[in-house]
Formats: C-alpha cells, structure tokens, sequence
C-alpha cells in the first residue's frame, strides 16, 4: 500500500517535473500563454474589484462573451466523445491510441467553461452557495443546477479516464477493464448530457422566443460535432509535427468524416430554423431579423452572422468534396468551421437572444477590452493546461517516461528526440 | 546541440525578463477606474411629490388660509342672480372680474351654464340639478349626480388617488377629492412636464423609430 | 516488452546548473507576475467580511442569527451612510395576496412613479437602476417592441399615444424564481417575489429567465446620496445592496407589510395605481377586478400569471 503510494506520488512528481521542461519552442510558446493568461487575470482582478460594469453587458444584455464562450467550449467538451465512441462502439483500430487525446481536449476544453463561468459571477465569493449540503443547489428545478452538476462530473470521469489509463501505460500494464470501460460509456452518455442541457439553459427561457425553440438543442449537438472533432484534428497533427508519436492520416481522415456529416446536419438545421424564423413573420422572429439583417438601423451583428455562414458553407463544400481528403484542404475546412461555429454558437446565439429586450427596447452589445483580455486569459490558460496534459502524456504513451526507467536521467528537452518505434499498443 | 542549448537559455532568459516587465506593468495599471462614470443628474425633488396638484375648499378651510375668492357676495349682490352672456356663437362670455376662469367642461363647449352646478339662489353653495343644496366641501355628491360610474369608482377607492393605508386595521386611508385633481371649471388633467428617462449602463437606449399616428 | 530510455544526457554539469538557474529565475519572474498582477485587488475594500461570507441563507436564519444580522446591516448602513437606518424582517400577513391594478387610461406618462421607487428602495443613481420603466405606446397596440422608452417630450400625455409602466409583475408563476440555481429568490406567501441579496450569486440567469425586463443587476457598488437614503428598510427589500448582485421590485415590502401603500402608488397624479389585499372583497383591487371589463396580464401567453393588472375603464 505504502509502495503503491509511493509509486504514484513519484509518478506525479515525474509528470509535473517534465512539465517546467523542454526546447525552446516549449518554453517560447509556454510563456506566451502564461503572459497572456496573466494579463487576462489582471483583467479579471479589476472586474472583481470594479464590478462587471467593467465589461460591455449592461441590464439589457445581461450575457456576454464570457457565456458566448462557455457554450462554445461545452459543445468541445463534448465533442470529444465522437473519437470515443469509433474506438470504443465499432473497435476502431486507428484511433485507438489518440482517444485519451481528445479526453484530454474535453478536460481542458471543461476547465476553461468552469472559469468562462465563473468570471461571469458577479459574486464569485459566494460559489460554496452551489455546493449540495453546505449551499442550496436548486435541483432539479434550475437548469443551471443542472449544469453545475453534468460539467463537474464530466470533469471527473475525464480526468478520471485519462490518469487510470496513463498511470496503467506508466505502469506498463494493461488496464483493468472494469475500473474504465464503464465509466467511458457513462461519459459517452454524459458528454451528449452536457451538451444537451447546456442548450436547455437557453431553450426553457419561455419569454426569450429566440432561444425558447427546440431546434436549440440538436443544433448545438450538430455544431459540437463539427467544431469538437476539427480541432481534435488540427492538435493532432500539431502533436505529430512536434513529437514523434504515431498519428496515422487515415485516423484524420476517420475524424474527417464526422466533421462532414456533423457539418452537413449543422448547415441543414440553420437553413430550418432560418425559415422557421422569416417565413412566418411572426413578431417572435424579431431577435433572428435583428441578427441576420439588422433591426431599426442597428445591425452589430450582421457581419458577424454572415461570415459565420460564410465559412460554414465554404467548410461544407470543402468537406464534401474529395479534396478534404489532403490535408491541406482538410486544415483550411477544419479552421472554417471552427471559427465559423464559434461566432454562430457564441455572438450568434447568446448576444440576439438579449435583442430587443422583452420590452422592446435596443441595446447593442460590444465587449470591452477588459473583457476580451479575460476572455483571452482564459483561452491561453486552456491551451497551457492542454499543452501540459500532452507534455506529460506523450512521454509516458511513447514509454519515455515509465516506471522502470525510474531514477535514470531524465528528459532535459532539447535534446533531439530520436524516433521511438516501440510505443506498443497495450 | 550546443545551438539548441544556448537558444532555449536564451529563451528562458528572456521569459524572465519579459515576466518581470509584466509584473512592473501591473504594478503600475493597478490604480483608478477603469470605466468613467456618465453624468447622471439627481432627480429634481419636484417629482417626487406627493403633494395634490390642486387645493380644494374644503384644503383651504382645514389650513386656514385666504378664503376671499369664495366671498361671492364681497361683490354681487344678494338675491340677484348675476346674469350670464353668450357670444354668437352661443360661447360663454367670461366677464373680466372671473378672467382665471376657463371654460371646458364637457366637449363641444355645451356646459356653459354656471347655474349647472352654482347655485343661483346663494352662491355660497352649489346645486345639484334636482335642487339639492351642496356644499364647496361636498362636491363629490355635485360631480357624481352626473359622472355617476365615476362617483361609484371613487367610492370604491378605484377612482382618483390615495395614500395611508391599504390595511385599514393599521391606519387610515387618505383619500381626496375630486377638485383635488380636476379643475371643475375644465376637468381634463392638464399636460405636464415627464420626469426625465432613463439611462442605460453604457449609452443610450434604442428604440423603435416613432410611429405615425392616424388621428 | 522494451523500454526505452532517453537518449543520455551529454550537457556538462556547468550547463545543467545553468540551465537550472535560468529555469527557477523564469519561474520566479512568472510567480511575480503572477502576484503582480493581483495588484488591482488591493482596493477590495468592503467587498465582503467573514460574517458577510460566511452568513447563512434566509430561510435558515433563527429569529436570533436575523437579530444579529440586522444589527450588522445597521452598522454598515451608519459606517457608509452616516444614518442609524431602521432595518426590519417583515413577514408576510395571514390572510393577505397583494394584487397591483394599473389603470392605462388614465396614466400619463409623467414617470413620477419610476423616481419616487428609486427614492423610497434605495436604488444605485449612478449607474441608474431603476425598477420601473415607462413605455410610450401607440394608441391600438399592446405590442412592446412598438414601446418607446426614453420619450423626452416637453408635455405629456401625448397626442395619439398611451403610456404603460412595467415593473416586476409579480407572478404566480415565476420564471426567475424557476431558474435561480441557488434558491436566492422565491416566492412569498402574499405573493410578492423576493431576493435574498447575501445569497444571490450573480449569475444573472433570473434576468435573461423574466419575459418583462423586471430584474436589475448591480454591475458596480451601487451610489445612493447620503441625504436621499431612506432609512426605513426591509431585510428583503429595500436595504442597499451589494455589487454583484440582483434586485427588484418587491412592492415596497417595508412599506405594504406595515400596511401602507407602495411609493409608487402614492405619488401617482392621477391616481392610475391601485394596491390591496385580493383576498378582502371590500379592497380597492378586488372591486376594480370585479367591476372592470377589461385586463391585461402582460404577456399573458407566457403562462406566468402575473399579479399585475393592467385595465382600461372608458
């Protein structure tokens, strides 16, 4: 009992050890984001201090950017279930060894909502009022509550996942089933969960007509699944050019297929809730005018919108075509349909929901420099977290770092990483 | 390999240096505000009150204050019913001496008979047209024997305004009159000055542009 | 199976504790970037104290814990405010559902009632919270988006318009009490919607949840004039609030629990605002509901079942 914790603490200590270490390239790119996460947390200091006035909401439009991201972040959270559910539904061999990738995507992907979420407060302090037992969680009334709940524990069984398989490759053996099988189908389940009842937030606000539509709910899971696996594709093959783990195209070319059919059903829901919303001409379809074509002469958000569909389209009819099978093409399809689906999921969904208010009144919503820095900061520390998770873990998936070469010289970091052929399947 | 190692310690190096400005940076942005406030001027204490627009009779006796406009027979005589004139076109003719007095009672000017309500017999009273003698401080009973709905309303509570207490267990309920509000003379409530809008967080509020109206 | 170890170090000992040192300086200028830029929190202040963080929900304070807390509120009230202000935990009265009646014929416009609220509730002047906002509306349409709100004519009423207030409609359905994740608002007995202000959190959900615009946030500490403070405060009502945190008319419960009419009832000029009790056939609103023809509950398709009438009587 005693070894076994022993070996886990040094397990830990190797993992945060290898954390501080690298080339040039690791410490240039590390520090960038830590600057950037630092000015977002001296931006942050100042709205605690100063209060949200700080950012660009006011009572007319009461979410800003910080949720816009939140709801995006929670559909790539989620994503990351369409790597598991290949490897794990139809034993899909290719990306069997890039699964925990994608876990660790979800992982960071949910720490940045918990912070988007929390830097929305206006009084953080009083987080503990959420916690069952000590606060008053209102459950299951408040779809919030809900939310508190599937993103913590989502939070876990990815974290869970990813250390019971990494510290079992650490290890050098082969995982238990019964100690994850189980808990990847639960989070197969919970991550179409997250997803869902994020889009619920949203969908059960009756006197928000722009929101309150059932559509909400599939659409968020169709644009969760194109955005989600398009950036699992643009890190992987960032990971194979700057290590020499083995990503095999035909794995990219595997995730290729779910961004095209997600993206296909993304583009086909639009089109239906776009003439759900014109068609009718219902007084309910005003948020949706104010958005696609402006309202009364105030239009912020028209460019926004359309170079959303812009870029959806152009990443649709990539994605169909058989060029999307280079990677070139595949890439510029990828980053389309990422940006694309930020800005719909993000500024197009929560801002017009706000506009006109349920009074009728306009006000437009721009946010503030202080905010963006926080909004920045956060996106930094989620991709410093996500540069960590594989700093650590492709050594110990590549057997660079193992139990048995415990105590030997360690990795410094620039020296030239020599090919490892012997990373074996478990 | 030594190139390597020489540029990442240059890297770190730098890292260092770029830290410690950053920190400095702080340092120095920490104060003030980061967002001016707007002006917003304190509302003027006039629309705050509570105050009755008008004093009725029944205000000025209570607070004893100068009754000279109601000492009818200062200037006419008693038992002569001062005469009333109309223009050509059947328009009230307002005689100098009563020039604060404007006539709109009703549409289309057809109340224009003081005798409608004044008694002519003693104009120190008022008269209801079945003959009833009423008093300056009774004149609900005078309005209300023609806006009869209204008088019921006003019984009610439901017509004109109160103050005091809903719970009449705790206190009571202030009530006042119709000549509180409306000028018997041109009863409409006059237009007046809107106490000033609103202002939103960080500008102004939009709204719809303004809608043409059919008369 | 194979390990494989790293290829063998081959810096000298000089170039590793080289490296190692620059490796802690950088980590020392992170940390003190990090502690620096902290730096704006110097100026917290009275964002909070450990008997503010630490104190209990409303529901679950003893009569004795509220005496305390009451006590707190009016030394910080007097702290800030230089006013020993007169704070009280009105519960509501047996017997008794307030309803609102507001009589659109006769409303004005003249938006007397949005100042006299913000004066009697101690509502933040700059920026300006206000819990009451007028709509200008074109005479044949109870359509809001048609409303103009910032109307600055010289005279009013207008030609061709009519005007209708729109506050918290206190509903027997609530949205933003649905939504709350933390239960810092609820509905009482008598019908009014609270907020506890030490429990909300601020996550602004009951404001994008309210289909009439009703909740209030406070996006910064809120400025309230030493002279125009109202020291006659509720613990759910009007007592001033902290940054952070959402607020709304609750139909000057320091007032309407003790009896009295609401402020804005008071100060109506023409007398278009009607209170009571519903459950007292013989109230003012019980008689307007059953003599008057026509209502409107806002929004009526919302399903929330407000305790706001709206009525026209000619």
């Amino acid at each position: 009992m005693i070894i076994a914790a022993r070996n886990y603490l040094v397990f830990l200590q190797r993992c945060a050890r290898i954390a501080f270490v690298g080339d040039w390239r690791y410490y240039a790119w590390m520090g960038a984001l830590t600057v950037i996460s630092l000015l977002g947390l001296n931006a942050y200091a100042k709205q605690l201090v100063h209060g949200l006035i700080v950012t660009g909401m006011s009572d007319e439009v009461s979410w800003g950017v910080y949720i816009a991201n939140f709801t995006f972040l929670v559909g790539v959270a989620a994503a990351a279930v369409m790597m598991v559910i290949p490897v794990y539904i139809y034993d899909n061999e290719e990306l069997h060894d890039l699964v925990i990738f994608g876990e660790l995507l979800a992982v960071a992907a949910i720490i940045m909502c918990l912070a988007f979420v929390t830097v929305d407060l206006g009084r953080p302090d009083r987080f503990w009022h959420l916690i069952p037992g000590v606060g008053q969680l209102n459950f299951p009334r408040s779809m919030l509550s809900w939310d508190v709940i599937v993103l913590n524990g989502y939070l876990l069984l990815n974290v869970h996942i990813c250390g019971y398989l990494l510290y079992c490759r650490y290890q050098n053996r082969k995982p238990g089933k019964w100690f994850y099988i189980p808990f990847v189908f639960t989070a197969i389940i919970w991550a179409v969960s997250i997803h869902t009842v994020t889009a619920f937030l949203y969908v059960g606000l009756g006197g928000r007509p722009f929101w309150n539509a059932s559509i909400v709910g599939p659409r968020f899971l169709a644009s969760a699944f194109t955005a989600g696996p398009a950036i699992i594709i643009l890190a992987l093959q960032i990971i194979r050019h700057f290590t020499h783990y083995r990503i095999t195209d035909k794995a990219l070319l595997t995730l290729r297929s779910i961004v095209q059919v997600s993206m296909i059903i993304n583009v086909f829901l639009l089109v239906c809730e776009v003439f759900k919303e014109f068609y009718s001409g219902t007084t309910h379809g005003v948020s949706a005018r104010y958005l696609f074509v402006g309202l009364h002469g105030y239009h912020a958000l028209v460019p926004w919108i359309w170079t959303a569909i812009t870029f959806n389209l152009i990443a649709m009819v990539i994605l169909v075509m058989p060029v999307s099978r280079s990677l070139r093409w595949l890439d510029v399809a990828c980053v389309l349909s990422i940006v694309g689906i930020w800005i719909e999921k993000g500024m197009g969904l929560v801002i017009p929901g706000f506009i006109p208010t349920p009074l009728g009144a306009i006000v437009e919503y721009v946010p503030s420099l202080n905010e963006t820095l926080v909004c920045l900061g956060i996106w930094a520390f989620g991709l410093l977290c996500y540069t960590l998770f594989l700093r650590m873990s492709v050594p110990i998936l590549q057997g660079r770092i193992a139990q048995s070469n415990e105590g030997q010289p360690e990795i410094q970091g620039d020296e030239p990483e020599a090919p490892v052929s012997g990373a074996s399947p478990h | 390999m030594l190139n390597r190692n020489a540029s990442t310690n240059a890297w770190l190096a730098v890292l260092t240096v770029v830290f410690l400005g950053l920190g400095a940076f702080f340092l120095v942005s920490a104060g003030g505000r980061p967002v001016p406030r707007q002006v917003i001027p304190l509302v003027d204490p006039k629309f705050l009150s509570t105050a009755p627009w008008r004093q009725t009779y029944a205000d000025l006796v209570r607070t004893n204050q100068d009754l000279s406009d109601y000492d009818c027979y200062g200037c006419h005589e008693k038992n002569k019913p001062p005469p009333i004139r109309y223009d050509l076109n059947h328009k009230i003719i307002i005689p100098k001496e009563h020039s604060d007095i404007v006539m709109g009672h009703g549409a289309h000017d057809r109340n224009n008979l003081c005798y409608n309500c004044h008694n002519e017999q003693n104009l120190l009273t008022l008269q209801v047209r079945d003959g009833r003698e009423v008093g300056f401080d009774n004149i609900p009973q005078l309005c209300g024997s023609c806006h009869g709905p209204n008088l019921r309303d006003w019984e009610a509570g439901a017509h004109g305004r109160t103050s005091g207490y809903w719970d009449r267990n705790l206190g009571a309920m202030q009530r006042l009159s119709c000549a509180n509000c409306h000028n018997p003379h041109a009863p409409r409530i006059p237009t007046r000055e809107p106490a000033p809008g609103p202002h939103s967080l960080h500008g102004p509020v939009g709204s719809p542009p303004p809608v043409e109206t059919t008369p | 199976m194979p390990t494989l170890t790293p290829p063998p170090d081959q810096t000298s000992d000089a170039a590793f504790s080289r490296r190692s040192f620059l490796r802690g300086c950088a980590a020392f200028g992170g940390l003190t970037a990090l502690a620096a830029s902290l730096a704006p929190l110097r100026e917290m202040g009275d964002y909070t104290s450990t008997e503010q963080f630490l104190q209990k929900y409303y529901k679950e304070l003893t009569p004795d814990d509220m005496a305390k807390v009451i006590a707190r509120i009016e030394g910080e009230v007097q702290k800030e405010y230089g006013i020993r202000p007169h704070v009280r935990d009105l519960k509501p009265m047996d017997g008794v559902e307030f309803v609102y009646c507001l009589n659109l014929t006769r409303c004005i416009g003249c938006r007397k009632c949005v100042h006299a609220c913000v004066a009697e509730n101690n509502q933040s002047r700059n920026p300006e919270i206000q819990y009451i906002r007028v709509l200008k509306m074109p005479h044949g349409s109870m359509d809001v988006e048609k409303g103009d709100h910032t109307y600055d004519a010289k005279q009013v009423p207008e030609k061709g318009f009519f005007y209708m207030p729109v506050q918290c409609q206190q509903c027997h359905n609530p949205p933003c009490v649905k939504v709350c994740p933390v239960n810092a608002t609820w509905q009482e007995k008598d019908g009014i919607t609270v907020i506890d202000y030490d429990w909300c959190i601020g996550c602004r959900y009951c404001e994008a949840a309210c289909p009439y615009w009703a909740r209030r946030f406070n996006f910064t500490k809120p400025e309230i004039p030493k002279e125009r403070l109202n020291p006659n405060m509720s613990y759910l009502g009007n007592r001033p609030r902290k940054q952070g945190v959402m607020e709304k008319c609750h139909f000057c419960i320091q007032r309407t629990r003790a009896g009295r009419y609401p402020a804005c009832l008071e100060v109506c000029p023409v007398g278009a605002r009607k209170f009571g009790n519903i459950l007292d056939p013989e109230s003012e609103v019980s008689y307007i509901l059953r003599e008057k023809r026509v209502f409107i509950q806002l929004k009526e398709e919302m399903g929330t079942s407000p305790r706001f009438f709206y009525y026209f009587d000619k």
